[in-house]
């Protein structure tokens, strides 16, 4: 008999409301967070420059270019190249041919370098691109991943002089960088940002190709200068018992790799120091008597004072300080999966100085805090305003409290559910989202008009006398309808009703959903806020409130 | 009521010339457009790049503007309690220098930089995929309705919606911005829910075309009323209640987005309940379909 005895026994209306207590549990104990617009910030969005592409070269033919060679020749892993006249010691070092043996013979200077085809490429790239170019094996033929603004038309340009291109065909030449380089930038300005002590940074990728960074409380003059910053690098060598001397800034750092595998018993993060820096440290190594004792003096490595490294010098290069100073280097953590991860994050602590991939700002902005807070209330207001119009707007059309109420009521909840989610989710809601959740009272209750209507009338139409005008007709049906004389009381036509109704509602949530898509991905992520709580208000809507309304109104009106 | 007798009086085809009208003139104004500035509506700042700085003063228009007079400044509107200043391309230095000059001279000031990537990317995406929403939608209602002819009627109605919705900006002078766009693919989804309604309770229904259409125009009235409400709320709140309130401001994201929604949802009435509601009993009474029409 009572209402809300009979209505605790659908599994609908209980779904119903077990969630809606649910979200309003979640909003509690999360609390909402709001976007940047909401809050005061700001944005900076960043495009990674780069492309991936498969290049026809010999490498012979680059190094006879690149050191004005007679001859070269290949010898198994080696490239042995014939230079006329003497050839000074560090023109194969800033070539970034690294540890070349040169031997210099009458009048012309032979040069053996020990590197695979693919580095000679590699090399080239990076010397006349000034970026940093890695090598994809992922794929065959294997792609040379370029770190900055390129073309087809400028590798080839650049390959001409060696008699290099880049192949024809689609695959040969793709734009963007790999997945892992994405998230590696993305990781590394994370690490930085974190390690700034900012709160509330929030670094999100979009579409593979930007990567957009949000700085609460802060003006974008400050936030470009954060980002653009690098960090502090210092390489401190201990000196007696726990004293330590400064040896290197990061400026002497010339280039990083990424972590190289279980090589000389552990993983370790090969860098490349300037000759200058070399030099400094080798003496730093003497003068603290680390060539002779070396597992006494731990190298230690910091980021803006925090020590991110610290290990004692190799025996090996200790031993090879001591006669000539040495450019190439290694930081090794430890072996296996746990050396693998710490050499991954030394990596990323290295390459703070800077981003692995070159990046543009296409855009940026602030919202300062008060208009935020200005923004927020005005759109609070908008909600109420929009919720009393829209009762209003019902009532005037039924002149019924029992069915204003709840469909006032499954609005409310309706929104209270989505809230819910976005607690859930930490999601923030911005001031899109905002009149996205606006949209959904306005439509939602869309909804609700079609299943109260759906039930209320029925066979009206069938009940037609021939001799009556359609607008007399018509009119009777409208006023049976506003009356809210339920013609059907057994259930089996009221479920007709209902599942016709839903029909509608169904084909109706499908079209709003679909068209929305396509928001998710566009505007670099700035709608995505709107889209997706309209097409999780419609989700919301149609599978857990409105089935449950269905059920209330149909009790309400059939106990009337 | 009026709509009722169009609805019921006239013959389809006479009443039908109408939207046909209304069609082609959105058309000619999106043309005209097009050949003017090469878009068919005019682009906002998002698309065509440039700088927006808004900062709150109760000086002159001339006091605020002079401040910025080493930049490329475009335009000055006073938007209540605050002046909108739009600038064109300047270099990444000068643009530094501009938020420096923002941020030491006024208190709090909203900027907004849109570089040349950005919005070329940008225009790519919207012609990709508004075309692409709108197909997606089409697809569903071919899907909900299997009759080729219905389903095209409701289709035709959301094109003309949309295509209404869009050459009202033309008329009104709002821009296309993101929120626009998002408007515009709201309207793609929500403005066919008053025409499925309406197919649905023709097709599935006893009775008349006429009663049933009169019958159906209750409920999308109803529907179409409270959407309505919700949006002029946005409106108010986002254009007119900083004229009441000082204190408040302008939303220029939500005031674009809500002319957009309140010229679409109009289209959507008049559309519904004259383009496709004619063009259904046009369609379902045709001799060879009567019968069917009725039976249904």
């Amino acid at each position: 008999m009572s209402l809300i005895e009979e209505l605790s026994k659908d599994r609908r209306v209980v779904l119903y409301a077990v969630v809606v207590a649910v979200a309003i549990i979640c909003i509690g104990f999360f609390g909402l967070k709001f976007g940047l617009d909401l809050e005061g910030g700001s944005y900076l969005q960043l495009q990674l420059q780069g492309a991936e592409a498969q290049i026809d070269v010999s490498p012979e033919k680059i190094l006879e270019y690149q050191f004005n060679a007679s001859s070269v020749e290949k010898h198994g892993q080696s490239y042995v190249v014939t230079v006329p006249g003497s050839v000074d010691s560090a023109f194969a070092d800033d070539l970034g041919y690294i540890g070349s043996k040169i031997a210099k013979g009458g009048n012309s200077t032979k040069i053996t370098i020990v590197a695979a085809p693919e580095t000679i490429v590699i090399n080239y790239l990076k010397k006349n691109l000034d970026a940093d170019v890695q090598l994809n094996v992922a794929v065959v033929p294997v792609r040379y991943e370029i770190r900055t603004n390129v073309t087809r038309q400028s590798l080839d340009a650049l390959l001409a002089p060696v008699g290099g291109k880049v192949p024809a065909g689609e695959d040969s030449f793709v734009a963007g960088v790999s997945k892992e380089t994405v998230d590696e930038t993305k990781k590394v300005l994370d690490s930085k940002l974190n390690r700034l002590g900012l709160q509330d940074i929030k670094v999100r990728v979009v579409d593979n190709k930007y990567i957009l960074i949000d700085l609460a409380g802060m003006d974008v003059a400050t936030a470009q200068e954060v980002v653009g910053k690098p960090g502090k690098f210092e390489i401190r060598i201990q000196t007696e018992n726990n004293d330590s001397m400064h040896v290197l800034y990061g400026d002497a750092v010339e280039s990083v790799d990424i972590p190289q595998g279980e090589r000389n018993g552990g993983w370790g993060v090969p860098f490349v120091l300037s000759e200058e820096g070399a030099l400094t440290f080798q003496k730093a190594a003497i003068d603290a008597g680390a060539t002779k004792r070396p597992e006494d003096h731990y190298i230690s490595m910091y980021l803006d004072k925090d020590e991110i490294f610290s290990a004692p010098l190799a025996p090996e290069l200790a031993s090879s300080l001591q006669k000539a100073p040495s450019r190439s280097m290694q930081a090794t953590v430890g072996g296996g999966d746990a050396g693998s991860a710490k050499a991954k994050e030394l990596y990323i602590h290295l390459r703070e100085g800077a981003l692995p991939v070159n990046v543009e700002v296409v855009g940026s902005g602030q919202v300062s805090a008060a208009l935020g807070k200005q923004f927020k209330l005005q759109m609070v207001i908008a909600g109420l305003i929009a919720l009393l119009a829209v009762a209003g707007m019902i009532f005037y059309r039924y002149r019924e409290r029992r069915i204003v109420l709840p469909m006032v009521t499954t609005s409310l909840s309706e929104v209270v559910m989505m809230l819910g989610v976005w607690a859930l989710a930490g999601w923030q809601l911005d001031l899109a989202s905002l009149a996205g959740i606006i949209m959904v009272i306005g439509t939602g209750v869309d909804q609700l008009v079609i299943i109260t209507d759906e039930l209320m009338r029925g066979g009206e139409a069938a009940a037609s006398a021939a001799d009556r005008s359609i607008k007399e007709r018509a009119a009777d049906a409208a006023e049976k309808a506003g009356v809210g004389k339920i013609a059907a009381t057994s259930s089996k036509v009221y479920l007709t009703r209902l599942s016709r109704a839903f029909l509608i509602i169904m084909g109706a949530a499908a079209t709003t959903t679909v068209a929305m898509l396509p928001l998710l991905v566009m505007g670099f992520g700035s709608l995505t806020g709107f889209a997706l709580i309209i097409i999780l208000g419609v989700i919301l809507g149609t599978f857990i409130a409105r089935p449950a309304y269905g059920r209330i109104i149909g009790h309400i009106l059939s106990t009337s | 009521m009026e709509l009722e007798d169009i609805v019921s009086k006239y013959p389809p085809k006479q009443i039908m010339l109408i939207p046909i009208a209304i069609i082609i003139l959105a058309l000619i104004s999106l043309g005209a457009t097009y050949l003017a500035t090469g878009s068919p509506v005019k682009l906002g700042i998002e698309f065509t790049g440039g700088t927006l700085v808004t900062v709150p003063s109760t000086e002159s228009e001339e006091q605020v503007a002079g401040q910025f007079d080493a930049y490329p400044l475009v335009d000055i509107r006073n938007i209540g309690g605050r002046y909108m200043l739009q600038f064109g391309p300047m270099s990444d230095s000068q643009y530094a220098d501009l938020v420096k000059l923002a941020n030491s001279n006024f208190d709090g000031p909203e900027i907004r930089h849109i570089g040349p990537i950005y919005s070329k990317e940008l225009q790519e995406q919207v012609v990709r995929y508004l075309p692409l929403s709108f197909l997606l939608m089409a697809i569903v209602v071919f899907l909900v309705f299997r009759e080729p002819i219905v389903s095209l009627l409701v289709v035709v109605s959301a094109l003309a919606d949309i295509l209404t919705a869009a050459a009202s900006m033309n008329l009104t002078g709002v821009q296309l911005s993101l929120g626009t766009v998002a408007a515009l693919l709201m309207l793609i989804g929500y403005s066919v829910d008053t025409d499925i309604l309406l197919s649905m309770r023709v097709l599935k229904r006893k009775g008349l075309v006429e009663e049933k259409i009169i019958g159906a125009m209750g409920t999308g009235l109803t529907m179409a009323g409270t959407t309505i409400c919700a949006v002029i709320a946005l409106i108010i709140v986002s254009n007119f209640l900083y004229f009441i309130v000082p204190s408040f401001t302008r939303m220029d994201i939500i005031a674009d987005m809500s002319a957009v929604l309140i010229f679409g949802l109009a289209a959507d009435v008049f559309n519904t309940w004259v383009t496709n509601a004619q063009g259904l009993r046009w369609y379902l009474n045709k001799p060879k379909k009567a019968a069917r029409g009725q039976k249904r």
